[in-house]
């Protein structure tokens, strides 16, 4: 009990209340079931140590009393424990991975153990969903890495981790503070409404866990192939990630703080034109234009601004995590605290997420366990106009000055820029005065019966309430002829979300003789509900941050019918049967039925079964003799998944009423509020639904020192809906939401992972993996019609992808460039007679001697054809090293930047560099006129290969030895330095190859978020 | 002992959990969820408010800034040889396609005027399909199916006079297979099916309106459009029979030019048609016009961004003191006769004075100018149009009293300028009558499709690239023909 109390008295000088309470009722729950045992003995208190082969010790090594189950307790991370028991009882130590022992006590009051390595690929327990299995028994494609391993990389966001760990698993990250990362799993399947892999936390389902402190993870689960995520039927389309938080374990309180802080730099910022080169181009477009030069003398500006190092910056980072868990037989708990502090890039940007986790259990009695898991968030972020900045950024005149000599912002209208960039980015961020709150309380709670030996019923209750606050002020100012307000404005948007997820299941689990059988049914429960407000006022005084709209005028309130505000209600039955016969031969399969509120009559409900099967070949007698294979399995699976991700009630006509329709009549004018019908909905929808198949082979050999895993998997989307465009003359706005097209991803994966031998002094272990994916439309709705989108960034809208029959989803699609009009002549002599000397050259593709829309051609793949990732881990003495490499090849972007101009942007250096300004001067980059309608059209030039290679993460650390750590009573203390995307490797010159985006306009290169590096410095201590 | 309390625990433990299972997402009702922050169609539609609402949302559509700003300059002024880009010579560059007729069908102007006006067809359908249905006063109802039919007819004329042949809509599309995706009508069906629409909105709209409700259209616009409608199809007696009525209807000229186009003169005497714009406080949605703000002086207080500009050809050809000419056009070095310095040195010697207003009534957080209502029709284009008709018909009397009466009020009593005209000879009228439409009515969205209709085409803007056979119409939205699949077909020569 001291150390309890000296741990209290410590972490009172850390001024954190709630823990001490919390501390203090943990202590006295402790103390409350000290008596509780065996008194027909004497009991001792016997102390120990468990150590592997190497003699290191081994943390979270369960200790048992055989025969009593109220006795306990785990190792600590040292590997020590301490147990009061009877002086004749036998300990049971065991663990994953070890092969367990047992050992008498015989009145010992110190007992120190080896523990041997258990075959660990054959032990290896994995989670599944709704429970776990051992890696052996598994039929499908599931991959489960360790939380350790993500928090080594030093990331705000737990998913970022993934990147380059898993085949087939494509992550895209963003540099923005406080994004998450877009995950795809096995190629994209679903092209509209909710795209995110699933994400299941304890139980509870998210579509995003930026709530999440990667420090809180004790594992993270993939489930690639439609057999293992078919028990998550309607969400399950995209793959699932289970995420399991870490519990506290039995034995003594154990106090982790782990700390990083460092930097994020950009590394690829793109170079621009400087102000002497800006004055030269944009003289050489206003000739094209038929214009007199704007700049009498363009060498006179000098370099001018460089508006990339004014506006951005190496932004600090820091991160700290404090945890406090441990526990006694009869419960346990786990809870962290964790604060994280990043600046942006982009200067004034900041984010702070403060998180709070707890983890908590209890088993008062035998068979009943119950407890609860709770996630609190709290976000402020200090926001920037995200997408516009980069492009005021890429777009500001350098020979406008950041301020003029007498204080005031240089004013790109003084230099007659005309509309295209009439901002000076300073003053954008100087005057973007916008901070996003965000309440996050997520979890659940859980009770879990055990009886009659083998049922086990469990319910659980789960959810989320976010409540999110955008407030927005903008004072009278004048910065610029383009920014500047005579009326200050006062906005405050209100995103609320109120979501939860109830949970019964009943497992059945038995072994007869040979034959193991789990039978698992369930219910489940789940509405989604959203709401979005966005207020305003005029004229509220300034300093109104926390001001009051009644302090304004011209009060304004919309609720955002047509994206804030949503509800959706799930109702499901699932049910399971694992079967093994003498662990050679695998047969699980599974059904959910899933009703979604979205959908009507026939279409209501989805019945989602799966198989699978497997052999375990090395178990078999005629394997017996040989040496090579340690393990060898062979698995196949099939499976149908369901996506319900469609907005509610999509096919009720429903009406409009904005603002914008709102009439004005009279003398004096009063306003009429408008209503109408402005949407086509599709006269009915089914589910879309996708069946997967998968064949496996896993494998071991050299003493399970090389582990191997194989996949080949099938999977068809049927009936992916998404929104096309319609014919703008039926007068509605945009698109119309159906069941389109036919998709399939079909692919090849390969993980391999080279350990060394336990006991060497330098260990290390090697993995590689390949994911090779191909995304086919097998058919649209409209038959042999293509979908058109990708407008978005385009100048004029154009549309830069098409999805059709026989190729990737949203494939680049326009004119193929043959070269560069040298001369007059040369045009006059060609099929394009109203271009100009420096325009594209199209190619008459279908050789109608007409170059038109019939003339255009797949110009590209957004979606990545191969990825792949190394990751090695090395451990000598006190030192470890991790370093992980990761990239895609086989895809396309499109650079969008380019010509998306209006009047006198700016163009980069490279640009500048090659462009065409005279007969002979450039074949492939044209004149300064790239924005003209005839250049800006999607073609050749702006696609180019999205392929990348990268040092993703570097970390060195260093384990402080114990002779200087234990007079500090601390059991570990480690250091390290850490480096993220310190090396990339790509020719790609916009922004970043590293591109998201919504299936049919992915790889569009729109102002993203420069691609980034991070360096970080960190610390572990458990005490 | 352990055992007994175990089971109590059991039968505790089980009771809550069934509880919690039973509780839950058994019931059927749980899946079905009202729909969230918009009415359904089904419950729209029942009465008189909703049609008001209804015809309400037409109206309103009309001045977004597909249907009165970028679009529009580039369809329907900047072809003539009235107006040119302006602006920044490299800012929005692709508007010289439409001045120097090197049009792409993929330029987005095109896509934006031509989706405007089937969303305002759409509105006008819905109405049409729906109102007669709701069980409302029949007056009422009659009016605003009247309403409706003016719109759809005013957004078919700008479609057809920009476009030729284009799909006709004139209920909503009930079949996805055969409603859906509809080729080209020709332009013969689609003026008689304005002409249609226009013959019945005069028969029932009234000739004004109560003070609130002043902005709706009436059987002056009615018969206005319609004269208009003819004019295009040289129904030369049909243009003087509908354009005599309007004259029979009380309409006067504004005695002051100048002040005609001013805010404070919104829906006078000579007012027939304008769009309705206001500056609605704390709602910019609702006060979106741009109008007004594409056109504004560039670089000066308000920061209009200066398209849509008069050219010099346009400033040649005023008669000598032509008030008019200062009217239409405001020069940058003077100052408006609202008291607008306007700076002498800037991007544009010239911009459109009849969209202008005055900088001092310009609200942060708006469009500057969006209270700038937009004149569709007004008297002077009614004489005009009988003045032209008349003298084809060879009633040269009344096209010279027609014609006399726009020259008389913009002379405003000085009789040292602009002299009656007098001639009877029919060809020198009738140039004197194009010269007349085109001072009076400049930079009003109407020359470069008169001079098409004229015949005058390759004359006047061949030097400009114009060409016979092609550029009477523009060419049809290159993504419209693609979403078709080839059921719509292009211009030819595009």
């Amino acid at each position: 009990m001291t150390k309890i109390y000296l741990r209290h008295a410590l972490l009172q000088t850390l001024s954190l209340p709630l823990i001490c309470f919390f501390l203090f009722t943990q202590a006295a729950l402790a103390y409350h079931h000290e008596p509780s045992g065996n008194h027909a003995t004497a009991d001792i208190r016997v102390t120990g140590r468990v150590t592997d082969s190497a003699g290191t010790g081994l943390p979270g090594i369960s200790v048992r009393v055989r025969g009593n189950s109220n006795v306990g307790t785990q190792t600590d991370a040292g590997g020590a424990f301490a147990l009061t028991v009877a002086e004749n009882a036998t300990l049971i130590f065991s663990s994953v991975g070890y092969e367990t022992q047992e050992m008498a006590v015989n009145g010992r009051t110190e007992i120190n153990i080896t523990l041997q390595a258990s075959n660990q690929i054959l032990s290896q327990v994995v989670v599944v969903g709704y429970g776990t299995q051992r890696k052996l028994d598994v039929t499908g494609s599931v991959v489960q890495i360790k939380g350790d391993e993500l928090a080594k990389q030093s990331s705000p966001n737990a998913i970022s981790g993934l990147q380059g760990k898993v085949a087939g698993v494509n992550v895209i990250n963003s540099g923005a503070p406080g994004s998450s990362p877009t995950v795809t799993i096995r190629g994209t399947g679903t092209v509209y409404g909710n795209t995110n892999v699933l994400y299941v936390v304890d139980g509870v389902w998210y579509n995003d866990v930026n709530f999440l402190n990667p420090a809180d993870i004790e594992n993270v689960s993939v489930l690639k192939d439609a057999s293992s995520t078919a028990i998550y039927g309607i969400r399950a389309s995209n793959g699932v990630i289970i995420i399991t938080t870490r519990r506290g374990r039995r034995g003594r309180v154990t106090v982790n703080y782990n700390a990083y802080a460092g930097w994020q730099s950009v590394t690829h910022g793109v170079k621009l034109a400087n102000a002497t080169e800006y004055a030269t181009i944009i003289n050489e477009l206003s000739a094209s234009n038929g214009a007199a030069p704007l700049f009498a003398n363009p060498g006179s500006f000098g370099a001018g601004t460089d508006w990339n190092k004014q506006i951005l910056r190496d932004a600090f980072t820091m991160n700290h995590q404090l945890s406090v868990n441990g526990g006694t037989d009869k419960s346990d708990y786990n809870l962290s605290v964790g604060l994280l502090d990043q600046d942006g890039n982009v200067k004034t940007n900041n984010y702070k997420r403060y998180t709070l986790s707890l983890n908590n259990n209890y088993s008062p009695v035998k068979g009943l366990d119950f407890g609860i898991k709770v996630n609190g968030q709290y976000s402020k972020s200090e926001d920037i106009p995200t997408t516009t900045i980069f492009h005021q950024i890429y777009g500001a005149g350098p020979v406008v000055p950041v301020f003029n000599a007498n204080g005031t912002y240089g004013d790109p209208n003084d230099y007659k820029l005309g509309g295209g960039n009439p901002y000076n980015p300073q003053a954008t961020i100087d005057f973007y005065n916008q901070r996003t709150q965000i309440y996050s309380f997520t979890g659940n709670a859980y009770a879990q019966l055990t009886f009659l030996k083998h049922f086990k019923l469990r319910t659980s209750f789960g959810g989320e309430f976010v409540n999110g606050e955008i407030v927005g002020y903008v004072p009278v100012y004048r910065a610029t002829l383009a920014q500047q307000t005579t009326v200050s404005t006062l906005t405050k948007t209100l995103n609320q979300a109120r979501n939860w997820i109830a949970e019964n299941t009943l497992t059945y689990d038995k072994t007869f003789g040979s034959h193991k059988v789990t039978v698992l049914l369930g219910q489940t429960a789940q509405r989604y509900q959203n709401y979005n407000v966005i207020m305003s006022a005029q004229n509220v005084p300034a300093g109104a941050q926390n001001s009051y709209f009644s302090l304004g005028n011209n009060f304004n309130i919309t609720d955002n019918g047509t994206n804030g505000t949503s509800l959706n209600t799930f109702s499901s039955y699932f049910a399971r049967v694992n079967y093994a016969f003498e662990d050679k031969y695998l047969l699980n399969a599974s059904i959910r039925d899933d009703g979604a509120s979205q959908f009507y009559g026939n279409n209501t409900y989805a019945y989602l079964p799966a198989v699978g099967a497997g052999w375990v070949i090395s178990k078999e007698g005629f394997m017996a003799g040989q040496k090579t294979f340690d393990l060898l399995k062979l698995r196949g699976s099939w499976g149908k998944v369901a996506n319900a991700g469609v907005p509610y009630n999509i096919t009720i006509p429903a009406t409009t009423t904005t603002p914008q329709l709102v009439a004005i009549f009279g003398s004096p004018s009063t306003t009429f509020i408008g209503t109408n019908v402005n949407t086509i909905v599709p006269p009915s929808i089914s589910i879309e639904r996708a069946t997967g198949t998968d064949i496996g082979l896993e494998g071991a050999v050299l003493n399970n020192r090389v582990s191997f895993e194989i996949d080949a998997y099938n999977r068809e989307t049927k009936n992916a809906v998404f929104p096309i465009p319609v014919l703008t003359s039926l007068g509605t706005t945009g698109t119309v939401i159906g069941n389109q097209a036919d998709i399939r991803n079909r692919g090849l994966e390969v993980a391999v992972t080279w350990r060394s031998k336990d006991q060497q002094a330098l260990r290390y272990t090697i993995s590689g993996n390949l994911g090779y994916n191909e995304n086919t439309v097998l058919s649209v709705l409209s038959g042999r019609n293509p979908i058109y989108a990708g407008g978005g960034g385009l100048a004029n809208g154009a549309l830069a992808t098409r999805t059709i029959v026989g190729e990737s989803i949203g494939s680049f699609y326009g004119y193929q460039v043959a070269g560069i009009f040298q001369s007059a002549a040369e045009v006059a002599a060609s099929l394009q007679t109203t271009a100009k000397p420096g325009d594209f050259r199209y190619v008459d593709v279908n050789g109608d001697k007409v170059i038109n829309g019939k003339d255009r051609v797949n110009l590209g793949n957004p979606n990545p054809k191969y990825n792949y990732g190394i990751n090695t881990s090395f451990s000598y003495k006190s030192f470890d090293l991790q370093l992980d490499f990761q990239g895609v090849t086989g895809v396309s972007v499109y650079n969008a930047n380019l010509a998306f101009r209006f009047g006198n942007e700016n163009f980069t250096k490279d640009f500048y560099d090659n462009r065409w300004h005279g007969a002979g001067t450039s074949n492939t980059y044209p004149s300064a006129n790239i924005g003209s309608t005839a250049n800006s059209a999607p073609n050749s030039f702006y696609v180019s290969s999205g392929a990348y290679f990268r040092l993703r993460n570097a970390q060195l650390g260093y384990n402080i030895p114990n002779a200087f750590l234990s007079r500090w009573k601390i059991q570990r203390l480690r250091l390290y330095a850490n480096a993220q995307n310190a090396i990339n490797i790509f020719k790609y010159k916009g922004f970043t190859p590293e591109i998201g985006g919504t299936p049919t306009n992915a790889g569009i290169d729109n102002n993203v978020y420069p691609l980034f590096a991070t360096y970080n410095f960190g610390l572990n201590v458990t005490f | 002992m352990k055992e007994k309390r175990f089971s109590s625990h059991v039968i505790a433990g089980i009771g809550l959990l069934l509880a919690i299972v039973v509780m839950i997402g058994c019931k059927k009702s749980f899946l079905n969820v009202p729909q969230q922050a918009q009415v359904p169609v089904a419950q729209f539609w029942n009465n008189a408010s909703d049609a008001q609402k209804a015809v309400s949302a037409a109206y309103a559509n009309l001045r977004n800034y597909d249907n009165t700003a970028f679009p529009a300059i580039a369809v329907e002024s900047i072809g003539s040889d009235d107006a040119e880009k302006g602006s920044s010579p490299n800012d929005a560059s692709f508007m010289n396609q439409y001045d120097a007729f090197t049009i792409d069908p993929a330029e987005g102007q095109l896509l934006g005027f031509y989706r405007a006006q089937y969303a305002n067809i759409n509105f006008a359908n819905q109405n049409l399909d729906h109102i007669p249905a709701i069980s409302m006063d029949e007056t009422l109802k009659a009016r605003y199916l009247a309403e409706s039919k003016f719109i759809r007819a005013y957004s078919y004329f700008r479609l057809v006079r920009a476009f030729g042949d284009v799909p006709l809509r004139l209920t909503l599309p009930k079949n996805s297979v055969t409603d859906f995706n509809i080729p080209r009508t020709p332009k013969a069906q689609v003026w008689a099916a304005i002409e249609q629409d226009l013959t019945d909105a005069a028969a029932v709209l009234p000739q004004s309106y109560p003070a609130t409700d002043i902005g709706r259209a009436t059987k002056g616009a009615a018969l206005a459009l319609h004269a208009k409608v003819a004019l295009y199809q040289k129904k030369w007696t049909d243009v003087v029979t509908y354009t005599t009525q309007v004259m029979g209807l009380g309409y006067s000229l504004f005695p002051n030019f100048e002040k005609l186009f001013r805010v404070e003169n919104e829906n006078n005497s000579e007012s027939i048609f304008e769009l309705q714009n206001a500056i609605v406080p704390g709602n910019s949605g609702a006060s979106n016009s741009q109008y007004s703000q594409v056109q504004g002086v560039r670089g000066s207080t308000g920061g209009g961004w200066g398209f849509n500009v008069p050219t010099q050809d346009l400033v040649n050809e005023f008669e000598p003191g032509d008030p008019r000419r200062n009217a239409t056009i405001i020069f940058r070095g003077t100052t408006t006769a609202e008291g607008d310095v306007i700076p002498a040195v800037g991007d544009n010697p010239m911009y459109n004075y009849k969209s202008y207003v005055p900088f001092n009534m310009f609200v942060s957080g708006f469009p500057e100018g969006s209270q700038q209502n937009v004149r569709v029709l007004r008297y002077a284009d009614v004489l005009l149009m009988n003045a032209e008709a008349a003298n084809e018909l060879g009633q040269t009397a009344t096209a010279l009293a027609s014609l006399e009466q726009v020259r008389a009020r913009a002379r405003g009593g000085n009789a040292a300028i602009l002299p009656k005209v007098t001639t009877t000879d029919q060809n020198t009228l009738r140039t004197a009558i194009y010269h007349e439409r085109r001072v009076e009515l400049a930079m009003e969205f109407d020359r470069y499709f008169d001079v098409i209709r004229q015949g005058r085409a390759a004359a006047v803007f061949g030097p400009k690239g114009w060409k016979p056979n092609k550029n009477e119409v523009w060419p049809v939205p290159q993504s419209e023909i693609d979403l078709s699949s080839g059921v719509l077909t292009q211009n030819p020569g595009y």
